[in-house]
């Protein structure tokens, strides 16, 4: 090889890498970042690339007939690669309706997939539109009219484009993934009912992703076009996006910079490997084995190594951890008022009907398969009131709550906020009118650390919407910091400063439940709606909890919880409520229950 | 023995039922990803003997009876049939070691017409016998006679569980194992459960290890009872004995010597 | 309406091939909870085996057999070592998609690598047409269609009145329950994967008749008309597949009819697209 044809192939090769790269970055913000899987994102690169090349092509480009759709508008650099990444962004709204909450993702992403098989059926045999089968050639060159695209001086002008564009799209995906709203769309992807109970709306944090995805996608398409001045339908097959989601799963999905080394070694590592290889047997050999050691590598590591070879770093909080002293659970001094509850004898003298009502279910039901799992039950939650919710199994207890919180909705009934009906209205809107609940089964965001967690549920977040964590870290440091010494006082206060910077997933039961009443608290609920928040904790913490939540209560929070640990509704709730069999049995104090011989009933015979 | 619901036992009348085998768990320890949630129980049942276990909800009642079909890991201890350990036997397994099992959810499997559920439940016997098998149990729930083309997911709730009653039948099982047969029951529907069917099976000599939160109700029925709180055994006795005891009532509705001052002793979970 | 009458006989020779593969694809979901992607490179697989018997001199009809064997095995192979290892993992079920997407490169182009990239035809005669007015088939498309008919009839039975065929619904109903009456749910699933994989191998064979001729990634795009086949009449519903396999075999040559043969499969699409937006869990689906 000469030195300018080392040259040649070197800028060849930058090109290649910085396009490859953009377009793993854009999948894995999708893919690893929101959990968003997009097995159609290869649609959203071609769109990019037939948008830049019919603006650059001009009106005489037809060339002897040879391609029959030319719009001819000729239209200068940079305006095509802009219009490639406007296009790429614009084609994926109307694919937001799969990404959401009521689609399994594995559907939606088998929708996605056979949508890209289809557009590139329909691209092929549609033979005016985007000259079909044969597609576009003879693409000009951006500014080839001032310079000559075969001079290496271009090539190599051409290929620092690449790369900084490469580089803006790391910075820019980093930008994203680094805020909060990156938190946000982390968890997101560890648990998405849980992300919807405490605000984030689903729907449009993965419109989000998908139209950000096609907007990246169709950049590297443009960028691409421009360089190999040809497009057609076999450039995108719908197994091209499986390389891409090989890079990213072997370079590490949830790293950025793991999908930039996926992107060097896989797209890029396996089209420059060939060159190397001494060619053997017929042709179309060594491409398909390519295609075989790509299958190969998908599913080996899958198995062998899910996390890839960068696995996503772990965020700590350098100010956490280490050179703190050993942490010790503050004590609390009992309340005047949860102390006469400690001697189990509640205040009776507090009369509940004088506080006002904030929320309220009338006469709600809601049926599983024609099975009544809960049947017209109206319960009232009064200002300051820690409330309990009692009752044997399958009583319908966590169902009610489901259905105060929005995370099912009602068969027939309403539910009322502060005198707003807010039946209609979806979990996460509930949640940022206040109204927060905690899951039975263990929902915290696995793969974020107990501090991220925490910091996840705080509603209205500088950072947290797309535009503000756009403006960057100087837009919304100062809230982040605030919020982090917020976060860090309630490690504290439950003694989990020690564990704020492990994942939460690591943690052990009793400790996820403490986390996940934290999560909760960290969101400001004015109601919190807390299912079987003790199990598993140790009792002498849960006494802790209790007195934690009355305090909260004395400040006007409205507080339910669903618990089986009956003495602890002795010790903090007042009201007590019992269901059974769907029903609300019986309100009152504990003792006032205790003497009730429905309540005995319902608790030994049934 | 001298339980109401333990009327003499008639070996050998209506609805047939093998000869019952014996039960035995020793320190059993069992949970989910090697985390225990039921910690060193022992209980025992002899042949013919109704045995229930009560407790409050998340005591590990469910969990100790799916470690003894195997469906839960068993972490410690050993379960014996009779002379046979089935320690960590798979459920496909037990199941033809005689062990009739009734879950308490998920109890038939719906896209199934009901006949073809009792058929499932009879799937270890010889195919000339299922037919004549599935007529005898059809008498002892005449009410599902009426429906056998119906599909299970269809039927209510009380239909439901006597189905899957039924279907545990099918397999003449020497060990009935049943997961709270009245939860999400309505009451009426829960009582005639309990009352009728669950104590026919006693009637008719069956051996079987009930799980219930209705605690009362099962004691009527049962010639032994064990309590679970918080994963260990607390208290274990006759009928009598039990709902005498101030502490087993004050056991299920808190009071002076409240689940909580026995759960305490342990440590449920792990401390932060 | 002679036009009509020959887009029907077209639609259900494709309904035909279409029902024999998503029966065998939603049967795979309905008892083992995969969506095994990778179906249409194992139909492939078998079409070529199916080929090289053909080679050999002997008929492709006895070519079918050796493909439904060979489907049967490379089912079970994939399920055995691959998706069920991954499963006992609780790897996600997007993970588990990405792996069938995995393994259907590695067979498509393992088998193009081996075969070469041409397209190859078997040597058989289409015999002679039938039919009258506009609908005519050949003798062919007619043993297709009767081979399809056959292979529901034979998969209804086994369903409905087979003791084997209730044990296949009552492990895809409740797996757990299945083995406590004591099912051995992983012969079950064993069998499961062996049918399944039969008809994929039928079916592979009857596509590459009635496409004529195929090479290694020919199933492609039929494996976009089995999911939207699957999801139309619910996916793990066998009854739906069928119903599924109908409506899209139907639709999709009525339209290449009176549209343009080139967008046929994007009828498919819409209808696929459709489901997925209204109703998910499809036609003869239980309501979410």
């Amino acid at each position: 090889m000469s030195g300018s044809g080392l040259e040649f192939y070197l800028t060849t090769l930058l090109v290649y890498g910085g396009i490859d790269v953009i377009a793993c970055l854009g999948l894995n913000q999708q893919f690893g970042v929101a959990g968003v899987t997009n097995f159609g994102y290869i649609i959203f690169q071609a769109a990019g690339a037939y948008t830049a090349a019919v603006l650059s092509l001009p009106k005489d480009s037809a060339n002897g007939g040879f391609q029959s759709y030319i719009a001819g508008l000729s239209l200068p650099f940079p305006v095509p690669w802009i219009a490639g990444a406007v296009v790429g962004a614009v084609l994926a709204v109307p694919f937001t309706f799969l990404v959401g909450k009521r689609l399994r993702g594995d559907f939606a992403a088998i929708g996605l997939l056979v949508a890209a098989v289809m557009a590139n059926l329909l691209v092929t045999n549609y033979r005016p539109f985007l000259n079909g089968d044969a597609g576009l050639a003879l693409i000009p060159a951006p500014l080839n009219s001032t310079m000559d695209s075969q001079s290496l001086g271009y090539q190599w002008g051409y290929s620092g484009v690449a790369v900084i564009l490469a580089a803006a799209t790391y910075w820019f995906c980093r930008r994203l993934t680094e805020s909060p709203y990156g938190r946000t769309l982390r968890a997101m992807r560890d648990n998405d009912v849980v992300a919807d109970s405490l605000g984030k709306n689903l729907r449009l944090l993965r419109a989000e992703m998908l139209v950000i995805g096609g907007a990246i996608a169709g950049l590297s398409g443009a960028v691409l076009v421009g360089f190999i001045t040809l497009w057609a339908p076999s450039a995108w097959g719908y197994a091209e996006t499986i390389v891409l989601f090989a890079a990213v799963i072997i370079g590490g999905a949830g790293n950025h910079l793991g999908a930039i080394l996926g992107a060097v070694l896989v797209p890029l590592g396996f089209e420059e490997a060939t060159r190397f290889i001494p060619s053997f047997g017929p042709p179309g050999l060594i491409p398909a084995l390519q295609w075989v050691a790509i299958g190969i590598l998908i599913v080996a590591f899958l198995w062998f190594r899910p996390e890839g070879i960068i696995p996503e770093r772990r965020r700590t909080s350098r100010e956490v951890g280490d050179a703190q002293p050993p942490e010790t659970p503050r004590p609390h001094q009992p309340s005047p008022r949860a102390a006469s509850r400690a001697g189990n004898e509640p205040e009776e003298a507090r009369s509940a009907a004088a506080d006002p009502v904030v929320l309220e279910a009338r006469v709600i039901s809601r049926s599983f398969g024609g099975v009544h799992a809960v049947a017209d039950v109206s319960i009232a939650l009064r200002r300051g009131h820690l409330t309990g919710l009692i009752g044997p199994n399958g009583a319908g207890k966590s169902t009610t709550l489901a259905m105060l919180a929005g995370t099912l909705p009602v068969s027939s009934g309403s539910i009322w906020l502060e005198g707003r009906d807010i039946t209609s209205l979806p979990a996460y809107r509930r949640a940022r009118l206040g109204l927060i609940r905690t899951f039975q089964l263990a929902s915290e965001f696995k793969r974020l650390t107990v501090l991220e967690n925490l910091l996840s549920a705080v509603p209205a977040q500088a950072g947290e919407q797309l535009g503000g964590a756009l403006l960057g870290r100087r837009h919304w440091a100062a809230d982040e910091a605030k919020n982090v010494a917020e976060a860090r006082e309630m490690l504290d206060r439950f003694g989990l400063s020690a564990q704020a910077n492990a994942y939460a997933g690591d943690l052990s039961g009793g400790q996820r439940r403490l986390v996940e009443i934290m999560r909760a608290l960290m969101a400001r609920p004015s109601v919190l709606l807390l299912d079987e928040p003790m199990a598993g904790v140790h009792p002498k913490l849960a006494n802790e909890i209790g007195e934690h939540l009355l305090h909260l209560c004395e400040e006007g929070m409205t507080i339910a919880v669903v618990e089986h640990e009956l003495a602890y509704m002795d010790q903090f709730c007042d009201p007590v409520v019992v269901m059974a069999e769907g029903r609300v049995l019986a309100e009152g104090t504990m003792s006032e229950l205790r003497r009730r011989t429905e309540v005995v009933e319902a608790y030994l015979v049934g | 023995m001298s339980a109401e619901g333990a009327a003499p036992r008639h070996p050998g009348a209506e609805g047939q039922l093998t000869a019952g085998a014996a039960l035995t768990l020793e320190g059993l320890t069992a949970g989910y990803d090697s985390r225990p949630v039921v910690n060193e129980v022992s209980i025992t049942v002899a042949p013919g003997e109704i045995v229930s276990v009560v407790g409050p909800n998340g005591s590990g009642k469910s969990t100790l009876l799916k470690a003894v079909i195997g469906i839960v890991q068993v972490l410690g201890g050993r379960v014996r049939l009779d002379d046979q350990e089935i320690t960590g036997w798979l459920p496909e397994d037990v199941a033809r070691a005689g062990v009739g099992y009734v879950p308490q959810v998920d109890d038939v499997f719906p896209p199934l017409t009901v006949r073809e559920n009792l058929e499932m439940g009879g799937y270890l016997l010889p195919t000339r016998e299922v037919q004549s098998r599935l007529d005898e149990v059809v008498t002892v729930f005449p009410r599902l006679a009426t429906m056998l083309g119906r599909r299970a997911g269809k039927i209510s709730g009380g239909e439901r569980k006597m189905l899957a009653m039924a279907r545990a039948m099918m397999l003449h099982p020497r060990l009935f194992v049943l997961d709270e047969p009245t939860a999400n029951l309505a009451p009426a529907v829960a009582s005639e459960v309990l009352e009728e069917h669950v104590r026919g099976l006693a009637r008719r000599g069956a051996t079987a290890l009930i799980v219930e939160q209705r605690a009362r109700a099962v004691l009527a029925i049962s010639d032994r009872t064990y309590v679970l709180a918080g994963g260990r055994l607390r208290m274990e006795g006759s009928p009598e004995e039990l709902r005498s005891s101030p502490q087993f009532v004050a056991s299920f509705l808190g009071g002076s010597a409240g689940v909580a001052d026995i759960v305490s002793e342990s440590e449920p979970g792990s401390p932060p | 309406m002679s036009l009509l009458l020959a887009s029907l006989g077209f639609g259900l020779v494709t309904a035909a091939v279409l029902a024999l593969a998503t029966v065998g694809f939603t049967l795979q979901f309905a008892v083992t909870d995969v969506l095994n992607l990778a179906f249409g490179a194992v139909m492939i697989v078998a079409a070529y085996v199916a080929y090289w018997v053909n080679q050999a001199g002997i008929s492709v009809w006895l070519g079918l057999v050796a493909a439904a064997i060979v489907g049967s095995l490379l089912s079970l192979v994939l399920n055995r070592f691959i998706y069920a290892p991954f499963q006992r993992r609780r790897t996600s079920s997007i993970a588990l998609v990405i792996v069938a997407l995995g393994l259907t490169l590695i067979l498509e182009f393992g088998l193009q690598a081996f075969v070469g990239g041409t397209s190859v035809s078997y040597q058989l005669a289409q015999g002679p047409t039938v039919g009258s007015g506009g609908f005519q088939l050949t003798v062919v498309q007619l043993v297709i269609i009767a081979l399809a008919l056959a292979a529901m009839v034979a998969v209804h039975a086994l369903l409905t009145f087979t003791r084997l065929g209730k044990a296949m619904r009552a492990t895809a109903a409740n797996r757990s329950l299945a083995r406590t009456c004591g099912i051995r749910s992983d012969r079950v699933v064993t069998v499961t994967w062996l049918l399944s994989g039969a008809l994929c191998g039928v079916a592979g064979t009857v596509f590459a008749v009635d496409a004529g001729s195929f090479n290694a990634t020919s199933a492609d795009l039929f494996l976009v008309l089995i999911l939207a086949a699957a999801f139309l009449g619910g996916p793990g519903k066998a009854y739906g597949a069928m119903l599924g396999a109908l409506v899209i075999g139907l639709a999709t040559e009525v339209s290449a009819a009176y549209i343009s043969p080139a967008y046929k499969d994007v009828v498919a699409f819409v209808l696929l697209f459709a489901m997925l937006a209204w109703r998910p869990t499809g036609l003869l689906g239980d309501r979410a």
